[in-house]
């Protein structure tokens, strides 16, 4: 592309005040150069766009506020654009009008100039063939509710589910919690699942495959070729993007023996007792001796909130043991439901439906630690437990023991297999094939065809479930293109799952649309630019396969990447990862960055210049906020964003400080899996990364400390400035750097 | 600590709510109860713990425990209770669960039950009427006058034997029923707890602390009750001193009534009714203004209180108009102030009054035991 160059300098919101504005315009040459006194107002919009259309400039540098406020006016097709952040970055963080503000604002035009020289317009990556059928796999409550809201919106859905007929969990409980009012109603009411499955069949859209598997997922998103193996042959169907519904597993209970779970028959968990009710159509039979159970003791959070099983809350549990409290009931006037709790948690309008079963003489609640249940003879059970609220250490007898077992996702055992299958590779072949050998390998999902394996990777701190950062993006998994609801996302009970089959059916639709233009997907969702490297230059190192966090990146026999851009977030971290530097984006790229870098110059040497590489998603918006509050930042650090930590590059750092630069900062986010990483953990792979610049440091004979890496949430924007400020008197303290001037 | 086997009992449970504890259920245990309650030992709080008891059935736990007497319904837990259990109102409940339970007759569970009324009535109004019918009574003009020509109550109602030998027997009936519901409830809270000191000590600091009404002071939301029950209070000694004072007149000097109004027998006996009308006005009169807050209370409280309404207005009256000589309406009055009476005297064992007893032998066994100092 012929580039034609404008450069656009608005003088509002105080730019005009705090920087003087001529001289600013001045160190523009041999391009068309504007100021204006709102630029985001009708008539400076008209401006650039007269340009656009006259001077046929299609380069524009827009020094105005931050690039995350007035997208909407700052939007011209057909052009590429770069921000310039006069206004958070210079004029709110800094004195008005001093040499050092003037310097600030000054780099910060010539860096942008210097990255719209070396960008490109990019030209959106659109890949032939694409289908926009979507696969829901699992035929539950989520499952065909995400089935029939993709139908209804005019999408092509296949269903596969593993069983013989639809319905999942619903299939075996007696009842369910209405969704409605509790007061003075039915607190028990049908599933109505039958319905459900009828609509479902019924839907000329709705291709249903029961006693099915998926055998393998190939592709990406848009181009997924999946084969469902269904009695006994297999189809091999197109599909565009995958809703994953494959729901939970009850927790294996014969892990609680200290509950009495396989010593006495009378000790169930909550599915069980579900089964027991249906079966008896209400009657509560108990398994030893078919005798009514008129005393029944609900034992909460069996082994759950518990670090020895599971450490989290399934949340569902309960509202359903108050729900099943209703069938000890329901027959038997003298019946006593006794519920035994660490806590009663029952989210939402759920505290209602507590209420309600609270009120019932008959249904008796405390808070209990359960130290074990033994046999009381005749089939019954004593609970021992402590810690109660009467302080004393207590004894029940009952005819029957419910546990209320947790939630497992269906996701969680492959996970485990998987990774133990990888720690068993890094001992040696040896070590491997034993694991395969002895290891029972438990039901794959997916069966994908990716370099990183098979499965949803496992997450730290997501127990098993199919997440990547619920709290910013849920229903996303760490796969482009297969969305999670229900169940295999996060503990939830069937009307919460009935939602969360909506969001994760708009989100596969979401997929198939951005596909179909060629935009990343998710977080960036605007982005037509797309990883393109150089591949002649590749050593096949496979860095950026392994440390690609949405495993976008397979390998062809000899081990070249292989890029799979649909699946593809454009976060750069191969590009931080490849060491040759061949990775690129069209306004995104090593020497883009380091180009920038190089436009910064001390004034003399004594004057201290900082460069901070900044994450653009938490550690940016911290930043613009601070400067709102007008909190005041060191004028000698100049920002520079990257899309994501894990696309820094090492050779930056080398650069700046060879060049004389006193330091270099790196602001991302914090560390771990811990969900605040909008790329899983790019951060933490920055810091990893950042182990290796001591070398470069010792090579040039330079401390340590000039370069530092710093984690910050969205959330720190009031202590960050202070954290900057401290990092530059330190780096004051060292002095400047004795290469200044080389 | 002690290992305690638990069985819930819903027919307790039931009952609890029966009695006046309708929102027993409503509880979450949070404590907040004990944590407001200024009467509560702290060691062993309550009325956490027995909310807990009540609504898993644990009957033996709360009847034989002391703790639910040392409670004197403030109503500070029900007007903080978060989530309007009235915990205030549900230990009500369990008192009478607990007084019921101690007398040994039907007649306990008639008492607390509004079904019975009617025949709780009939028994002393028959009896009277057992007395006076066969003389022909009914027919007023055929009641024997005073020399004066006035009204002469024991002319219509002889003093001996109809009267005094009726409300002996109903004494002494209560009197057993007290001393034998007494002696379980006493063996009861002395299982597995060790007593300690004096007993008289006990009893002497337990009389001392009634008399002052010192715990009530602790009160916040309902702090006026105060003066209401100890007017009530000092006014039925006052009623009982004159009753004894009547038995010496007549048994000892053959004084019979109508006794002047100048009498000592007169002016304590006049002096504590008046003290009794206004005091049962002003415990109706706080209940009602404190409903909202500390609950509306149960039928067993209320009838407690009409019936001693409806004594001290009957006997008021009977007064006025035996001195006003209206004998159409003076013998009714004084007829059915003879039967609301006997009510109180005869059911007291099983009525609210017991609480008189019990409340009194729990203090004891609580200052006796160190768990009230």
């Amino acid at each position: 592309m012929e580039k034609k160059y404008g450069v656009y300098i608005c003088k509002g919101c105080g730019i005009g005040e705090g920087v003087n504005i001529e001289k600013l315009a001045n160190n523009v040459k041999g391009m068309v150069c504007k100021t204006h006194d709102i630029l985001c107002s009708p008539e400076g919009i008209n401006l650039i766009k007269e340009d656009m259309k006259n001077e046929g400039v299609n380069a524009i540098t827009i020094a105005a506020c931050s690039p995350r406020v007035k997208t909407e006016e700052f939007d011209f097709p057909g052009a590429l654009i770069e921000r310039v952040n006069l206004r958070e970055f210079v004029v709110w963080s800094h004195e008005p009008n001093n040499e050092e503000t003037q310097s600030l604002a000054e780099d910060y035009l010539l860096m942008g100039i210097e990255k719209i020289k070396k960008g490109d317009l990019p030209e959106p990556n659109i890949l032939q063939d694409l289908s926009s059928t979507i696969l829901v796999i699992g035929g539950g409550v989520s499952g065909m509710n995400a089935a029939i809201e993709a139908a209804n919106a005019g999408y092509k859905v296949v269903l596969v589910e593993k069983e013989a007929q639809l319905g999942g969990f619903a299939n075996r409980l007696y009842k369910k919690i209405p969704t409605g009012e509790y007061f003075n109603k039915p607190l028990i009411v049908d599933t109505d699942i039958d319905k459900l499955i009828k609509e479902v069949e019924s839907h000329p859209d709705i291709k249903v495959y029961k006693s099915s598997k998926i055998e393998k997922t190939e592709g990406q998103p848009g181009l997924y070729d999946v084969t469902v193996s269904t009695n006994g042959g297999s189809e091999t169907i197109k599909i565009g993007a995958i809703v994953l519904a494959t729901g939970w597993k009850p927790y294996d209970a014969t892990k609680l023996d200290y509950l009495g779970y396989g010593k006495s028959q009378n000790v169930v968990t909550n599915i069980e007792f579900e089964e027991i009710a249906k079966k008896g159509n209400g009657k509560i039979l108990r398994p030893s001796d078919g005798k009514e159970a008129k005393k029944v003791a609900f034992i909460q959070c069996a082994g759950q909130r518990d670090q020895n099983h599971l450490p989290y809350c399934s949340s569902m549990c309960c509202a359903t043991s108050l729900k099943q409290a209703r069938y000890v009931r329901q027959n038997n006037k003298d019946a006593v439901a006794m519920v035994l709790y660490k806590d009663i948690r029952t989210p939402g309008r759920l505290e209602l439906y507590y209420k309600e079963a609270q009120n019932d003489p008959g249904v008796m609640l405390t808070k209990a630690e359960i130290k074990g249940v033994s046999d009381a003879g005749n089939g019954n059970l004593f609970i021992e437990a402590e810690n109660t609220l009467l302080g004393e250490k207590i004894k029940l007898e009952a005819d029957m023991v419910v546990l209320a077992a947790g939630m497992i996702p269906t996701t969680r055992e492959p996970q485990e297999y998987l990774d133990g299958l990888t720690l068993a590779g890094t001992k040696g072949d040896e070590a491997k094939a034993k694991y395969i050998e002895e290891t029972p390998k438990p039901e794959f999902i997916l069966n994908l065809s990716y370099r990183q394996g098979p499965e949803i990777p496992s997450l730290e701190g997501a127990y098993g479930f199919a997440d990547s950062n619920f709290i910013c993006f849920p229903y996303e998994t760490r796969r482009t293109g297969i969305y999670a609801a229900g169940g295999v996302r996060r503990p939830m009970d069937m009307s919460e799952a009935q939602d969360d089959a909506a969001g994760a059916a708009f989100k596969a639709i979401q997929c198939i649309d951005h596909v179909s233009r060629g935009v990343a997907v998710h977080p960036r969702a605007w982005d037509i630019t797309f990883p393109d490297p150089l591949l002649i230059r590749c050593t096949s190192c496979k860095r950026c396969t392994e440390e690609c966090p949405f495993g976008a990146i397979d390998e062809d026999e000899k081990g070249t990447p292989f890029y799979k851009i649909n699946r593809c977030r454009r976060c750069g971290t191969c590009m931080g990862a490849c060491p040759e530097r061949i990775v690129s984006f069209k306004d995104y790229s090593v020497d883009i960055i380091g180009s920038m870098i190089k436009t910064i110059e001390s004034p003399d040497e004594e004057t201290i210049r900082i460069i901070a590489l900044v994450c653009e998603n938490d550690a940016y918006p911290a930043l613009d906020t601070a400067a709102l509050q007008r909190k005041k930042i060191d004028p000698a650090v100049r920002f520079i964003p990257l899309r994501c930590l894990g696309g820094m590059n090492l050779v930056w750092i080398a650069d700046a400080l060879s060049r004389g630069l006193d330091g270099v900062l790196l602001l991302g986010c914090k560390f771990g899996e811990n969900y605040q990483c909008h790329f899983v953990k790019g951060s933490e792979l920055a810091n990893y990364r950042f182990g290796k610049v001591g070398e470069t440091l010792n090579k040039l004979q330079l401390e340590a400390e000039r370069v530092q890496l710093m984690q910050v949430a969205i959330a720190e924007y009031d202590k960050l400035p202070d954290m900057i400020n401290e990092y530059v008197e330190r780096v004051k303290e060292i002095g400047p750097n004795p290469f200044k001037g080389f | 600590m002690a290992e305690q086997v638990i069985s819930p009992d819903l027919k307790f449970v039931e009952d609890v709510i029966a009695s006046g504890g309708g929102d027993l259920k409503k509880c979450y245990q949070c404590a907040t109860c004990t944590v407001v309650c200024n009467v509560t030992p702290d060691n062993k709080p309550f009325p956490r713990k027995e909310m807990i008891y009540a609504q898993w059935g644990i009957k033996d736990k709360l009847i034989s425990n002391p703790d639910i007497w040392l409670c004197h319904q403030c109503s500070d837990c029900t007007a903080y209770c978060p989530r309007g259990a009235k915990p205030g109102e549900v230990l009500g409940a369990v008192r009478k669960l607990a007084i019921q339970h101690y007398s040994p007759t039907p007649l306990s569970k008639m008492v607390g039950d509004p079904k019975y009324l009617l025949i709780l009535f009939a028994i002393p109004v028959l009896l009277f009427l057992s007395y006076i019918v066969p003389k022909g009574y009914l027919d007023f003009s055929a009641i024997p006058r005073g020399e004066d020509g006035g009204i002469v109550y024991s002319k219509f109602m002889p003093v001996f034997p109809q009267i005094d030998v009726t409300f002996g027997a109903a004494a002494f009936f209560a009197v057993v029923c007290f001393v034998l519901g007494i002696k379980r409830y006493w063996t009861d809270m002395n299982k597995g707890v060790s007593a300690q000191g004096n007993i008289a000590d006990s009893i002497k600091a337990t009389i001392s602390e009634i008399l002052a009404h010192k715990r009530f002071e602790k009160c916040n939301v309902t702090k006026d009750r105060k003066t209401a029950h100890l007017l009530v209070f000092y006014a039925f000694i006052g009623l009982a001193i004159t009753t004894t004072l009547a038995i010496v007149y007549l048994y000892g000097f053959h004084y019979e009534s109508p006794y002047p109004l100048y009498d000592p027998l007169k002016l304590i006996g006049n002096i504590s009714a008046l003290a009794l009308l206004y005091g049962i006005t002003s415990v109706t009169g706080n209940r009602l203004k404190n409903a909202e807050k500390a609950g509306k209370g149960s039928y067993f409280d209320w009838l407690f209180i009409t019936v001693i309404y409806a004594i001290v207005v009957t006997g008021i009256l009977s007064e006025l108009l035996r001195l006003a000589n209206i004998a159409l309406l003076a013998y009714p009055i004084y007829f059915a102030h003879l039967v609301f009476v006997f009510f109180l005297f005869a059911y007291a064992p099983f009525s609210k009054m017991a609480h008189m007893v019990y409340r009194a032998t729990a203090i004891v066994f609580a200052k006796h035991t160190g768990r009230d100092k």
